[in-house]
């Protein structure tokens, strides 16, 4: 799997300014640069998350459903502390 | 001579049929609602305002804004006007074939410290072609693809003044 095309990063990084309602004191390119990153990170490291899942959820589960509990654990963690 | 001044509200702005600011609202610690227009920070937004201006007598058109940052404590914002008038009666054109003026844009920084501090920017709209009792339309758009607007999230304008010389 490739990185975000740019057109999907700029979908993502505009939204997310549309759903944020806490301060932030980056400006928006700066904001973009994390997405971007972010992305890159994600790209770089997914199969090593992959290989992290023990069996047998690393095969019985799909990408998107894996991609769902590492939303859930980062949000729980990150987000609603 | 005087100033002519024209307040306009968020509430009397004309939408723009594509990519228009979205009516918004910005509460008090009262929780009473202050209405607002929302420029996207991704993407170029504009509203319409028309205004009479009668005993229009010379020079340019100036628009102060109120304008606030929901999230942002920083950075800036670029704002733009296009100006469009229109002698009723005497011009013969199709209203459909009307086309704005170049457009003015200002620079206008968000004071640091705290999310949400109202700002006053001020924009002077260069007109043309102006005539006493003209109908004006200003094209209001927040130029966001621009390089310089840095600031993240909407940008909310909740009211301005337009005014100009009634000689």
């Amino acid at each position: 799997m490739a990185v975000l095309s740019n057109a999907d990063r700029a979908d993502v990084w505009a939204q997310w300014m549309r759903d944020n309602t806490q301060p932030i004191d980056v400006t928006k390119q700066e904001l973009r640069a994390a997405f971007n990153a972010i992305d890159d990170w994600v790209e770089t490291n997914s199969a090593t998350l992959n290989l992290a899942i023990p069996q047998p959820a690393r095969t019985r589960l799909t990408a998107a459903q894996k991609a769902r509990i590492l939303m859930a654990v980062v949000q729980r963690r990150f987000v609603r502390s | 001579m005087a100033t002519v001044y024209i307040p306009v509200s968020p509430l009397g702005a004309i939408p723009a049929a594509t990519s228009a600011a979205t009516l918004t609202t910005v509460l008090l610690a009262s929780a009473h609602p202050v209405p607002g227009l929302a420029f996207d920070a991704a993407g170029d937004e504009a509203v319409l305002f028309q205004l009479d201006l009668r005993n229009y007598g010379s020079g340019n058109l100036t628009f102060a804004m109120d304008w606030t940052s929901p999230t942002a404590n920083s950075a800036q914002v670029i704002w733009g006007a296009d100006f469009l008038a229109y002698t009723p009666t005497t011009d013969s054109g199709a209203l459909s074939a009307q086309s704005f003026a170049t457009n003015q844009i200002v620079t206008a920084a968000h004071a640091g410290t705290n999310p949400q501090r109202v700002m006053r920017s001020s924009l002077t709209i260069s007109v043309s072609a102006l005539s006493n009792d003209d109908i004006v339309w200003v094209r209001f758009y927040r130029d966001a693809d621009n390089g310089t607007d840095t600031m993240p999230g909407d940008a909310v304008f909740i009211g301005g003044t337009f005014s100009y010389s009634d000689t």
